[in-house]
């Protein structure tokens, strides 16, 4: 027998990180999918009940009711609410943080690195004020005073952020957002245990809370931090596991709020700072890009080309990562944190911090990033790592990856640079689209599971199939850090799309799919859809324009996902999320929705099928524009 | 004989069954509620399955007509009982041979996870009166004991 | 009816079982050279102290009295089918009208040297042999045992775990080279070394010679090396036990002939188990014992109940030593054209040889849980493809059917 911890990995869509991880000597999320697949029935169609203490109660065909009467179609209502509640509730705190880290940098004076994209969010808030510190904390204000407003005061911005459009659709379906922390707090009470049971009523709800989730988590969250943060700009950038370097004290971040790090990341190219590093035997420090917060650094990367190396992979990489034996500490934030880090970074010998405490694992240590003491708390984080850097180094054993991944790899996209790469305006887009040398566009977004075919596997295969159809992917979310890492976001990637779309990919020296970023930015993949719905003349529903969480993983996505349907969006999902035990839910969200939002639900498994479905709604609604 | 009759149809992969053999089986007293799910010392002596199209196959012990794993016992710890026509099996007298592991046409049997000197076998509860813990713990009907 | 069977292993024992099952009121007589019945795949558990004489018995408390067959401790020097006679080393004649060979078989002593003069040189075959070596290890340190196949193994296990020094001798490159390819041999060897036990492969005794004291204190390999031994144990391989049978007109080449009913070349005399020579292995004995007893009380087949020795697949183990096990089936080497697929981690390694979408081999070590699927799969040359699973993940689901009375049926 060999030192593999077991070779019954799942697959990867990256063979080599599949290899990489079939040959650790201990355990992954990989070694574990194997042990888990047989599934509840009950749960895997979300008709197991545990509100109560007569549960559980699982529906069947002898028992068709819980104890309570509850039938399977407000069992499962009630699940989804809940799970769409919660994934609100992450968003939102993140849009949170983010705001009031806009508010602190605006009243010390700090540095403002996004001037344009401050200013188009004061002009659409209607926030006339010469000073620019002023006009950053005003803006950061307004959001901050619209999401503290209790569940039955509209949100102000909404009207304001949204198209105009989607607005009218969503006020006549009565499902335009109170605060937005009250609507998280109202849903989890509408789903106790025998309040609502109105499956409609509740699938209503998750709307509402879809809408409050991306106008704000997503939306507004990439578009303030690119105020203190920088704006993405277009550029090739390096990803996968080759970004690593040992000679460097390396610390992984995981989570999604960029905004937490922008103190540290200064501090580690600060001259003192890197002596530390060199006083240990290091060339200095560097951040190495995991999950979306990876993506953020990696998108506005053209600011921080000193500290970060570049995006090593998403979340079900990220032990991989920590593998290499390279990475001297973990940062993590937010969620995307897998518990099944912490006995490899024990082994390993890796230092873990957590400085917010929604992600503290259970053996990090919670140094709680706090603006008023935010530079003790860096001078301790710092100190933290250069001890276990020197503790460990000469205790574990490297096992580099140096050719994984892709050295020219395209990023910096966002509805602004991808806008300015056009020349300023959509029409150069709008005309391939109406030319049909792009049929149309696909946002490939949400995380990577293990379990849809494995590991970015549903995700990658489905865009392959996409872009040979000739339709533009757009990614967000960790689909992109799978997609990059199999090399489809390198110019030389066009030679998978279609003649039509790799003509125009070689034509601009781009790839057949942009990412832009984080889960976050599915809120600039929806600015860009709106901007090119209005410079068309349409609403969105008529785009010819599809989004696919292939692999969704958490509630955060399906909140995303109650966006895309109140968009009026095709949304595809790789794996049902536990809603099939009721036919009314199902009914709702894959075929009344069309006449509600003009979203539909698709669910199917398979990466052929489902661009076929995707393909031939494209064609319809292009059809329908008469393109 | 009984038998526990196998309706895979039914099956939804839920694992009570599995749950609940190894309730039944565990050496400290309690409930199902305290029953430790991750301690390999707990053992199913069933199993559910996938097959190929992600539908289910409950596997139980037969307690054969002409039992291979008897048919293989060198230590005569497995015996087919004359009266009720179950397979016994003597955890002392075996001698972690494991050749009714081998012989097993199902591959019901296994070797026990931690000692690697026992069999995992159906004893159709016999400290239950006989009354199989999976069957009464099944909420779709797709296993029950019928006379055969 | 008169039913005597010659040999109280595991054909002789299951024989008897079946016999009394199918005639009431049958006479059995058994004849055994040694009176306590016993299993001689846990011979081992009685070098290392870990069961008894007593406890290495196979049969249920009670087994003779219950199913009333007389049982007689005795050697048999002929047998006289013309007037249906069984002799015996006392003298005493035993007349039978269906008489059941099963008298397995014994070791060979190669003719090297000494070896087969020495006092102290020993196979393991019988409780006897076991009590012989026990007996004598009391005062041995160092212990040659040559072979290092299952018996030798065995044997190696078992004097190791009293604390002597073990020295283990085998021809082949590796250990159990019957049985398993060089990495499965390998992890075994190296518990085996863990435990205090050292290994001379790939060389042979060449020569060992008799002290005044009719003992082999060393033996020469031909590697050169001189090993020092207080007692040795021979595992090198066995024969069928068919010496008396000279004179009775029963066929015996190597084993004693018989068809599928496992009828010999003498009316109403029946062989089964290792004296056949057609297996080695414990559960095709009982297999073999069994059919013959239905044909012994002229039971006609029916369905459920077969009368052939049909299952002859004998190409099959299962190891278990310090907890590490193994399961071993088919072939073992690969020929060329054939698809060898490997899987191994730090608890398992599985290896199967595949030509055309079937299985020829099987080895799988560490885990062997729910393995009972490959003998099946393996002797019935299932097509394994087409189930959309890798090979191993392979189990009786992926086949399943049901028959009558809920019994599982094989759906391929």
């Amino acid at each position: 027998m060999n030192q593999c911890y077991g070779c019954t990995t799942c697959e990867s869509a990256d063979k080599p990180l599949e290899g990489f991880i079939q040959n650790l000597p201990f355990e992954t999320s990989h070694h574990r999918v194997e042990g888990q697949s047989t599934k509840c029935g009950f749960g895997l169609q979300g008709v197991c009940c545990r509100l109560c203490s007569n549960g559980p109660c699982r529906i069947t065909p002898e028992a068709p009711r819980g104890i309570c009467g509850a039938t399977a179609d407000t069992i499962v209502a009630r699940n989804f609410l809940r799970a769409v509640a919660s994934g609100s509730g992450c968003y939102i705190h993140v849009v949170e943080n983010t705001a009031r880290n806009v508010k602190d940098v605006a009243q010390r004076k700090g540095e403002i690195k996004g001037v344009n994209t401050l200013n188009r969010l004061a002009e659409t808030f209607g926030i006339n004020e010469p000073d620019i510190h002023l006009r950053a904390e005003k803006v950061a204000d307004a959001v901050l005073a619209d999401m503290y407003l209790p569940e039955y005061e509209k949100m102000k911005l909404v009207e304001k952020m949204a198209y105009a459009p989607r607005y009218e659709n969503w006020e006549k379906l009565g499902i335009l957002p109170g605060g937005a922390k009250s609507e998280i707090c109202h849903g989890v009470v509408k789903c106790s245990t025998n309040l609502n049971s109105d499956p409609v009523d509740m699938l209503k709800d998750c709307l509402k809370l879809g809408i409050s989730t991306g106008i704000y988590g997503l939306t507004l969250t990439n578009l303030l931090n690119d105020i203190v943060l920088g704006e993405p700009a277009i550029r090739m950038a390096p990803v996968g596991l080759r970004v690593i370097d040992p000679d460097y004290i390396n610390i992984m971040i995981t989570g999604h709020q960029h905004s937490m790090f922008t103190y540290l990341q200064k501090r580690l190219t600060d001259e003192d700072v890197v002596k530390k590093a060199q006083a240990v035997g290091a060339k200095g420090f560097k951040l190495v890009g995991c999950t979306c917060v990876g993506q953020d650094l990696q998108l506005r990367g053209a600011h921080y080309e000193e500290i970060f190396d570049g995006h090593a992979g998403n979340n079900y990489t990220s032990e991989a990562v920590l593998a290499t034996g390279a990475i001297d500490a973990v940062i993590s934030e937010f969620n995307c944190t897998l518990p099944g880090i912490e006995p490899i970074c024990d082994r390993l010998h890796i230092k873990q911090l957590c400085i917010d405490s929604v992600a503290k694992k259970a053996n990090a240590e919670l140094e709680e990033f706090d603006f008023e003491n935010r530079e003790q708390v860096t001078e301790e984080i710092i100190d933290k790592i250069v001890k276990a850097y020197t503790e460990r180094r000469s205790n574990v054993e490297m096992r580099l990856m140096e050719d994984h991944g892709y050295e020219n790899t395209l990023t910096g996209v966002s509805e602004g640079s991808l806008k300015d790469f056009l020349g300023g305006n959509w029409k150069p887009l709008v005309d391939l689209i109406v030319s049909g040398d792009i049929k149309g566009v696909a946002g490939v977004v949400g995380c990577s599971n293990l379990t849809a075919g494995g590991h970015d596997v549903l995700t990658v295969e489905l865009t392959k199939e996409l872009i040979a159809r000739d339709i533009i992917v757009l990614t967000a979310g960790c689909s992109s850090g799978g997609i990059e890492n199999c090399g489809l976001m390198t110019p030389e990637a066009a030679k998978y799309a279609g003649p039509k779309l790799r003509a125009v990919c070689e034509k601009l020296g781009i790839p057949p799919v942009l990412n832009f970023g984080p889960c976050l930015a599915i809120g600039r993949l929806e600015i860009v859809a709106t901007e090119l719905a209005e410079t068309i003349g349409v609403d969105l529903p008529q785009l010819p324009l599809v989004l696919s969480a292939a692999q969704w993983l958490e509630e955060q996505a399906l909140a995303d996902g109650c966006f895309g349907l109140a968009l009026g969006l095709p949304l595809h999902l790789g794996l049902p999320p536990f809603v099939t035990g009721s036919g009314t839910a199902v009914k709702v969200l894959t075929e009344d929705m069309k006449e509600l939002t003009g979203g539909q639900v698709i669910i199917n498994p398979d990466a052929k099928e489902s661009a076929d479905i995707l393909e031939q709604i494209i064609l319809e609604k292009r059809a329908a524009l008469q393109i | 004989m009984r038998r526990i009759i196998v309706e895979y149809e039914k099956c939804d992969g839920c694992k009570n069954c599995s749950v609940a053999c190894m309730q039944a089986h565990r050496k400290s007293a309690g409930t199902v509620y305290d029953l430790d799910l991750t301690s390999p010392e707990n053992e199913s002596r069933n199993f559910i399955y996938q097959a190929g199209d992600g539908t289910y196959r409950p596997i139980f012990c037969r307690h054969c007509d002409e039992p291979e794993c008897v048919m293989s016992c060198m230590s005569g710890a497995l015996k087919k009982d004359a009266a009720s026509g179950l397979v016994t099996y003597d955890e002392k007298r075996c001698g972690s041979c494991f050749m009714c592991v081998m012989n097993c046409p199902f591959g019901v049997l296994k070797p026990d996870r931690t000692t690697r000197t026992k069999v995992i076998k159906c004893d159709f509860c016999a400290q239950d009166g006989g009354e199989p813990n999976c069957v009464k713990s099944c909420p779709k009907g797709a296993i029950h004991v019928e006379e055969v | 009816m008169m039913h005597v069977i010659i040999g109280g292993g595991a054909a002789g024992i299951t024989a008897a079982r079946e016999i009394r099952g199918w005639q009431p009121d049958a006479q059995i007589v058994m004849i055994c050279s040694d009176e306590q019945v016993h299993s001689r795949c846990m011979l081992h558990k009685y070098l290392s102290h870990e069961r008894t004489a007593e406890e290495l018995d196979f049969t249920e408390k009670g087994f003779f009295e219950k199913n009333q067959i007389v049982q007689i401790c005795d050697r048999v020097v002929s047998v006289d089918t013309a007037d249906k006679e069984v002799c015996l080393a006392s003298d005493r004649k035993i007349a039978y009208d269906r008489l059941l060979i099963a008298t397995g078989a014994e070791s060979v002593i190669p003719p090297v040297g000494d070896l087969r003069k020495a006092e102290n040189v020993f196979g393991l075959r019988h409780l006897s042999d076991a009590q012989k070596i026990d007996k004598m290890a009391e005062d041995a340190e160092e212990i040659l045992v040559i072979g290092a196949g299952l018996v030798g193994l065995d044997a190696a296990y078992g004097l190791q775990e009293r604390g002597k020094k073990v020295t283990v001798v085998e021809m082949a490159p590796r250990i159990l080279p019957v049985q398993l390819d060089e990495h499965g041999a390998t992890a075994y060897q190296e518990l085996f070394e863990r435990a205090g036990v050292s290994f001379r492969l790939w060389c042979s005794v060449q020569n060992a010679v008799c002290g005044a004291d009719n003992r082999i204190h060393s033996v020469e390999l031909d590697s050169g090396e001189t090993i020092s031994c207080d007692m040795i144990v021979v595992a090198a391989g066995v024969r069928p036990s068919v010496g008396f049978l000279e004179g009775s007109g029963i066929k015996a080449e190597r084993g004693i002939e018989v068809n599928s009913r496992m009828e010999t070349s003498v009316k109403d005399v029946y062989a089964a188990g290792d004296v056949t020579g057609l297996s080695g292995i414990w559960p095709n004995a009982m297999k073999q014992g069994k059919m013959a007893a239905r044909n012994m009380c002229g039971v006609k087949p029916m369905p459920g109940v077969d009368t052939e020795y049909a299952d002859t697949f004998a190409d099959k183990n299962t190891i278990n030593f310090f907890g590490l096990v193994t399961l071993c089936l088919g072939a073992l080497q690969p020929e060329e054209g054939d698809e060898v697929q490997v899987q191994e981690d730090m608890h398992i390694y599985r290896r199967a040889i595949l030509r055309d979408g079937k299985v020829r081999g099987i080895l799988l070590q560490g885990d062997i849980s729910n393995s009972g699927i490959w003998q099946y799969i393996i002797k019935n040359q299932i097509d394994v493809r087409g189930k959309g699973k890798k090979l191993f993940q392979l189990t009786f689901a992926d086949y399943f059917g049901t028959g009558e009375r809920g019994k599982y049926v094989w759906n391929v």
